[in-house]
């Protein structure tokens, strides 16, 4: 099925994370995914809709730019 | 992949799931019980206030000398968001309790029962698979697939059992309490008291809390609505109301976590399948208190669940049965605290200081909820609507 590529979506901080799990329940697709190892968002599933970011208790959640997960990033992380 | 199959799945260690699994399996003894917990321990890591009514938890186990009850509380005082404090109940308010030795005082229980508990493992789908729900768990034993003939979730908050059947479960960001809080020493208060603090700059949406759990060790915390914030996370909050009421307080320990101050979802069961407690949205609106109401629905879904299976239907039009068994022993009452909460917040500050001083012109032991409300309604006539929502 065709989606919409949203402009930024959400990530997590797993140096602030505490693994709450409160930001489940917050989001319509089902995005966020919590395992005994922690937690992470399904950039595929992630519609952008930033319902996580605020109620975040410590702040894990933040929104990046959809075209930085891209390879550009990863390239300007390793020559940085 | 190995298969497991059972009679009855709970999913979720919490106070809810463990009453489940042992009234499950006291209630029937050929019930195969299995419950599955996704944490190391049964019981931690706590992510709770740990305050319980006296009178509810005792319906499950008895509190008499038990290590499980960190402090008994004999008094509730109300600060106003300018500091005023009022001081309403004296009696036998409730605990504070430790959690870390609760649920295990309960697991210990459902496993006399006869119920098997199975820690570290946690469930990543669910299918249904003919009559039977066949669920994938991942734990230390490797990954299991365990056949069940009713699955109980009783998953918490961040639980997704009951929205992986096709149950609503989601919560909107304005019912979303973002709670933090420390376990702080070296400060100075009534320990035989539980203290609730209100106010717009200190916890927007919500309230500040200190539940003593020794003399000069308390959880201190607040919940916050985060739409009602000015941004910041809750933990932010917090440490600019430690900061500014107990400067000298030590934090000794820290949790964080969410409370979801809805009512009760729509649905709480579909075939095969009944969902209690926090992920069933069952806390009460108004105070943030769960536990007792886990324990409630835990308890009903057990007995709906064991008279399903012995009578060989487990479809949802016989699981209903739970779900309005909830509905009239709580889940009613729920709609009116909701109803309560939201037109109580529409006051600000100034009034609950106003409603404060009201209040302490009554005399402490005169102050019955029933006076109280009676000023209240003399000398605050806009809160007229409130009372009336509440009745209606």
């Amino acid at each position: 099925m065709p989606r919409i590529v949203p402009p930024a979506i959400a990530i997590v901080d797993l140096m602030l994370c505490d693994a709450c799990g409160l930001c489940l329940p917050l989001c319509p697709p089902a995005a966020i995914r919590l395992r005994r190892e922690g937690l992470f968002v399904d950039a595929d599933v992630c519609t952008g809709c930033r319902k996580c970011i605020d109620p975040c208790p410590v702040g894990a959640l933040h929104m990046i730019p959809n075209e930085s997960l891209g390879i550009p990033l990863l390239v300007s992380t390793i020559e940085a | 992949m190995t298969t497991v199959r059972c009679d009855l799945l709970v999913v979720g260690g919490g106070p809810g799931g463990l009453v489940a699994a042992r009234e499950a399996a006291g209630a029937k003894p050929s019930l195969e019980v299995l419950l599955i917990e996704r944490d190391r321990a049964i019981g931690a890591p706590v992510r709770c206030g740990e305050g319980v009514g006296s009178a509810g938890v005792g319906e499950f186990i008895d509190p008499t000398n038990a290590p499980w009850v960190a402090r008994r509380i004999t008094r509730v005082i109300f600060w106003a968001p300018d500091g005023t404090e009022v001081r309403v109940a004296e009696g036998d308010v409730g605990f504070v309790l430790d959690r870390t030795r609760f649920e295990p005082a309960l697991a210990a229980q459902a496993g006399t029962a006869g119920a098997e508990i199975r820690v570290g493992t946690e469930a990543t789908a669910l299918r249904r698979d003919g009559d039977r729900w066949m669920v994938a768990t991942r734990g230390p034993w490797g990954d299991v697939d365990v056949s069940a003939r009713v699955v109980i979730a009783a998953d918490g908050v961040e639980g997704m059992v009951g929205r992986w059947a096709g149950l609503d479960t989601r919560v909107p960001s304005r019912d979303m309490e973002s709670c933090a809080q420390y376990l702080v020493t070296g400060i100075d208060f009534d320990p035989d008291a539980i203290y609730l603090h209100f106010g717009d700059t200190i916890a927007p949406g919500g309230y500040a809390w200190l539940f003593p759990k020794g003399v000069g060790v308390a959880n201190v915390g607040l919940g916050i609505v985060a739409l009602k914030g000015d941004k910041r996370p809750a933990r932010a909050y917090l440490d600019d109301y430690i900061g500014a009421k107990f400067p000298r307080a030590t934090k000794a320990g820290y949790t964080v976590g969410g409370v979801i101050v809805h009512t009760t979802i729509k649905r709480t069961v579909t075939d095969g399948l009944l969902v209690c407690g926090d992920a069933a949205h069952m806390v009460n609106p108004l105070s943030g208190g769960g536990i007792v109401n886990a324990m409630k629905a835990g308890r009903l879904a057990a007995r709906t669940a064991a008279d399903a299976i012995e009578a060989g239907d487990t479809s949802a039009a016989r699981l209903q049965r739970y779900h309005d068994a909830w509905m009239a022993m709580l889940g009613d009452d729920h709609l009116r605290f909701y109803r309560l909460k939201e037109a109580l917040g529409k006051f600000d500050d100034g009034f609950y200081n106003d409603l404060a001083r009201t209040v302490n012109r009554i005399p402490q032991e005169k102050r019955s909820l029933r006076r109280i409300f009676g000023a209240a309604l003399i000398h605050h006539p806009t809160l007229l609507p409130v009372v009336a929502k509440y009745f209606l």
